[in-house]
């Protein structure tokens, strides 16, 4: 069954369990992978968390030359493959909300691969799996589509709407903050 | 010329096999020199060079890829270009740098085969052999030309006889260490595959087994069956070459492209470092960003914002903090504060 990764975006508390539990999967030596964003950090204490959103056709694995960036049939796209990551960086550039870390010493580029050792056996990825607020949630198709006829919050999620706030179709969904939206959330 | 052959993959694979039977005619002395015990492996070196030629123009011919091979080999001749290939060929300083298991298993497998390959093709092609003029000394003949006389019961004689034995120990071991972190790796178990992963390992093993048994049958079973394994062995070597450039052992001749890449940013961002249009902040060169806008266009992925700049010209903190602004309307990436805290490091 297929599921997503989807971003509560205004329950986010800043507390950064999710960058700690993002060090502790597999093959991720022990650095996260992913960010915690003040939103308007000189005014008020409201946090967004930023992860690889796992776009339908990345540009970051468009933009490799080496083939290294691989995408799973369940729409994860990985961490560049160690034998065949070149070091150019080209993917850092191209990725439209700055995902992709660099390790110059390891000539090697590395960014969320959405716990393909968990998820891929229907474990939430690290990040979900510890979130206290709920932001982060794993969740399948239904759930979705009950979330959404729940709040009634009209465009929440990433897909296909015009001017949403993504470059392109992602399999992670995202909720946006009411503020945007004009509605206050229940919860 | 160019419409002399149907392709340009034909032109490059009739003109590589024409250089090296230029090569084995000169350097076997005139086809003196062939030893025909291994003509096997000269076929199969033929069938590699068309398969390596098919698998890298194709891969060539992706935009992202040809931008770093063109402009890579006009940089080629860099003051900085013989310190990084060592670095990252010869003594791979990048994955020492990731750890000691994964490079001292790339140092015995990559070594390992380098120095068979240094070993084997030569004396399939009759550019090294061995001449004995005065009794009890061999002389190494390479390209015609003697090279050394060593004493054929000394030391290096008995390394040059075992040569292949000892790179055989050293795959090995490699492949061993290998597969042991197959196994235990949670990472590697869960994107790990039979066809890409293990396959190149089982057919290392292969060559390398039957290799020392080809040896263990000429010392201790006075060379019974040395003719059906020698045929196994030169199957099994020959299979893995035709494989070569199709699965995971197609990093061996693709990894020298990361010199390339490396000439590349240096030498633009030498050159112009682009500054971010946002910060000011300098995060790569005025080309690379360029190159990385052109080749999403040709994949019909163009990120130009509202002000009309283009994502790949902002920096990293910035093209996020963008993001934020994106999804709450506030301007986050124009408020001048430090991404805070991002490493979970407490």
């Amino acid at each position: 069954m297929k599921k997503h990764l989807y971003i509560e975006m205004d329950n986010c508390i800043g507390c950064r369990s999710c960058l700690a539990a993002c060090t502790q999967c597999g093959g991720h030596d022990e650095r996260n992978r992913n960010y915690v964003y003040d939103v308007n950090p000189l005014v008020n204490r409201q946090t967004i968390p930023l992860m690889c959103l796992h776009c339908v056709n990345p540009a970051c694995a468009r933009s490799c030359p080496a083939q290294a960036i691989q995408v799973t049939p369940e729409g994860a796209v990985l961490s560049a493959l160690v034998e065949k990551c070149i070091g150019c960086q080209n993917c850092t550039i191209a990725c439209p909300y700055g995902i992709p870390k660099f390790d110059e010493e390891q000539n090697l580029m590395y960014k969320c691969d959405l716990c393909y050792d968990r998820t891929k056996d229907g474990i939430p990825p690290m990040c979900a799996s510890v979130c206290p607020t709920n932001t982060l949630q794993w969740l399948t198709e239904e759930e979705l589509q009950e979330k959404q006829e729940r709040h009634k919050l009209g465009k929440w999620t990433a897909s296909h709407i015009p001017d949403h706030p993504l470059e392109g179709e992602t399999n992670v969904r995202i909720s946006l903050p009411g503020i945007l939206q004009g509605v206050q959330k229940l919860f | 010329m160019n419409r002399a052959f149907a392709s340009r993959w034909a032109r490059n694979v009739f003109l590589t096999v024409c250089g090296l039977l230029v090569m084995i005619y000169i350097g076997s002395r005139f086809f003196t020199h062939i030893d025909l015990a291994l003509y096997g492996y000269m076929v199969g070196t033929v069938v590699f060079i068309g398969g390596f030629f098919y698998r890298f123009m194709a891969w060539g011919d992706r935009p992202p890829t040809r931008i770093i091979l063109k402009k890579g080999m006009r940089l080629l001749f860099r003051r900085s270009t013989p310190k990084t290939a060592a670095d990252q060929l010869v003594v791979y300083r990048f994955i020492w740098n990731r750890g000691w298991y994964r490079w001292l298993q790339h140092i015995l497998l990559g070594w390992g085969c380098i120095l068979s390959a240094f070993v084997t093709f030569p004396l399939v092609f009759g550019w090294m052999y061995f001449t004995m003029s005065d009794n009890g000394y061999y002389t190494v003949v390479g390209f015609g030309i003697d090279l050394v006389r060593v004493k054929a019961d000394g030391i290096l004689a008995f390394l040059f006889y075992n040569a292949l034995n000892i790179t055989a120990f050293m795959v090995i071991g490699g492949v061993c260490m290998a597969l042991y972190r197959r196994v235990r790796n949670m990472q590697a178990r869960a994107e790990q595959s039979f066809a890409y992963d293990f396959l190149p390992l089982y057919l290392l093993l292969f060559i390398s087994i039957t290799g020392l048994i080809l040896t263990f049958n000429n010392i201790f079973l006075d060379g019974f069956a040395h003719p059906v394994m020698s045929m196994i062995h030169q199957w099994s070597v020959i299979i893995t070459l035709i494989y070569l450039p199709f699965g995971k052992l197609a990093h061996i001749p693709f990894r020298p492209m990361s010199v390339l890449a490396r000439n590349y940013r240096e030498h633009y961002a030498e050159k112009a470092p682009k500054a971010c249009r946002v910060c000011g902040t300098h995060f790569v060169s005025e080309e690379q960003s360029q190159d990385v806008v052109d080749v999403l266009k040709q994949s019909s992925l163009e990120f130009v914002t509202e002000e009309g700049y283009h994502l790949a010209e902002l920096c990293l903190p910035c093209r996020r903090k963008y993001r934020m602004s994106r999804f709450t309307g506030v301007p986050t990436h124009q408020i001048r504060v430090k991404e805070s805290n991002q490493n979970a490091k407490g």
